[in-house]
């Protein structure tokens, strides 16, 4: 309980400053929307291999708008030396996980309801019923990747080249949520339901599942590594 | 509160920043730590905050070793690092609230008016930390601790960016510190003012304690220990 008060107290600090700067926010719903224009004019896919392509494109677009808030995520701990401030406090490193982790997802969920819809506007796509389900995968998705990309910001986070890093040790590590999150989507656009992805469902929890309790058990030590 | 240190050394790479460092402070103790630039200060501040791991060597605190993954042992240090640790984009009355709710502290706007009020910040209480000066910061910071109440205060520098008042306030908010038992360890390169408020000196040299006393008054031992770090053509009067 303790863990989550402590998450939610430092999730409130976070928002607060990032609702001053909104720089992250701003930069991800840029770069993410910019990205469906570049892609927009540079395919022209057929409507019947649209199943196979949207899922794809869209985690293209959001891995790249992703890794760029993760690059950001503790600029607010860099300043001032406020990182130091936070180790030398009672703080559960896990509780910082936790604020670091929801205050990406949170981000990363603003960006991807603005995103998905323009998605179908500018490809045309006429399954907009089918949003809901495929939101809540990209959901499970965003969480692993926002676990995952947490605990490698941190690692990468005293490194000289950290924006360079984090992507060359992230991207590796989140193949089994992009094949996971992309294979099930395609399946929903495909058949209309879960069908045939649940297996893949199963898989994106179980990632989610591993990656939050690792993340839970072992901040302390990552960072301070 | 009672601070041992035994043997406590720490190298970065093959070089020794510390050494075979011994320090027993009991209760109340205010210690001055002094030493030219490179002595290894701050790694001793750093090291006794928990912000870096011993390279041998052991800390307690009331008899209990260091741990830095024990939540309980960490609320009990505080480091005054002077415009640091403190967000730039809160508020300097949201900053205080946010460390007095991490720490446990009463975090009430009435706790909170006081310790500006203290430090003449009332009047800035709803601005940005950064539209603050360096000098205001320290206070700030100042005020976060006297909030905040930790066992074990270290502080590196604390003077460099205070104006008289700001010297006076930190002056005195330190003295009321110690004399409630709890344990300043204050490093700085302002020998007289620390001398004035400390009861004990150590000197740091090359990693080293070359001196360790309880303060005298007149002090010969340690004019002589401190003559080798003056600038040239200076003296130290006791």
């Amino acid at each position: 309980m303790e863990l989550l008060k402590q998450a939610y107290l430092l999730l409130r600090k976070d928002l607060r400053l990032e609702l001053r700067r909104r720089d992250s926010l701003l930069t991800m719903f840029f770069f993410g929307t910019l990205l469906l224009f570049v892609f927009h004019f540079s395919f022209d896919v057929a409507p019947d291999k649209m199943a196979e392509m949207a899922p794809a494109l869209l985690w293209l677009a959001f891995l790249f708008t992703g890794t760029l808030g993760l690059a950001q995520l503790f600029q607010s701990e860099r300043e001032n030396h406020c990182l130091d401030a936070l180790l030398l406090s009672p703080l559960d490193r896990g509780a910082l996980f936790l604020a670091k982790s929801g205050f990406n997802l949170l981000l990363m969920t603003a960006v991807e309801l603005v995103v998905m819809p323009l998605f179908w506007i500018l490809f045309n796509l006429s399954s907009w019923n089918l949003l809901p389900q495929l939101f809540l995968v990209t959901l499970l998705g965003t969480v692993g990747f926002c676990v995952l990309g947490t605990i490698m910001s941190a690692i990468t986070l005293r490194a000289r080249a950290r924006e360079l890093l984090l992507p060359l040790v992230l991207f590796p590590l989140m193949v089994p949520v992009l094949l996971a999150t992309i294979r099930c989507m395609e399946t929903i656009l495909r058949t209309g339901s879960f069908g045939d992805g649940a297996p893949w469902l199963r898989l994106l929890l179980g990632f989610d599942v591993i990656f939050l309790t690792l993340g839970v058990l072992l901040f302390d030590w990552v960072i301070e590594g | 509160m009672r601070l041992t240190v035994n043997k406590l050394a720490k190298a970065y790479g093959f070089l020794w920043a510390l050494k075979d460092l011994d320090l027993d402070l009991p209760p109340g103790s205010f210690l001055a730590l002094l030493g030219p630039n490179g002595a290894g200060k701050t790694t001793l501040l750093k090291l006794l905050a928990g912000l870096v791991t011993p390279t041998a060597g052991t800390i307690e605190l009331d008899g209990k070793p260091s741990n830095g993954n024990d939540p309980g042992w960490r609320a009990q240090i505080g480091f005054l690092a002077p415009a640091d640790h403190l967000y730039e984009n809160l508020t300097v009355e949201e900053n205080l609230r946010f460390f007095s709710a991490l720490y446990k502290r009463n975090g009430s706007a009435s706790a909170i008016g006081q310790a500006l009020e203290a430090i003449g910040l009332a009047p800035r209480a709803g601005e940005l930390v950064s539209n603050l000066s360096s000098g205001m910061k320290c206070r700030l910071s100042i005020a976060k601790w006297q909030l905040l109440q930790p066992g074990l205060l270290l502080l590196d520098e604390p003077y460099g960016v205070l104006d008289g008042k700001g010297v006076d306030l930190l002056e005195s908010f330190l003295q009321a510190h110690s004399a409630h038992g709890n344990l300043v360890v204050m490093a700085s390169h302002h020998v007289s003012r620390a001398l004035k408020l400390c009861n004990r000196a150590v000197i740091l040299h090359q990693g080293r304690l070359s001196f360790d006393e309880a303060k005298q008054q007149p002090w010969p031992s340690f004019a002589r220990a401190f003559g080798d770090f003056l600038p040239q053509g200076e003296s130290w009067s006791s």
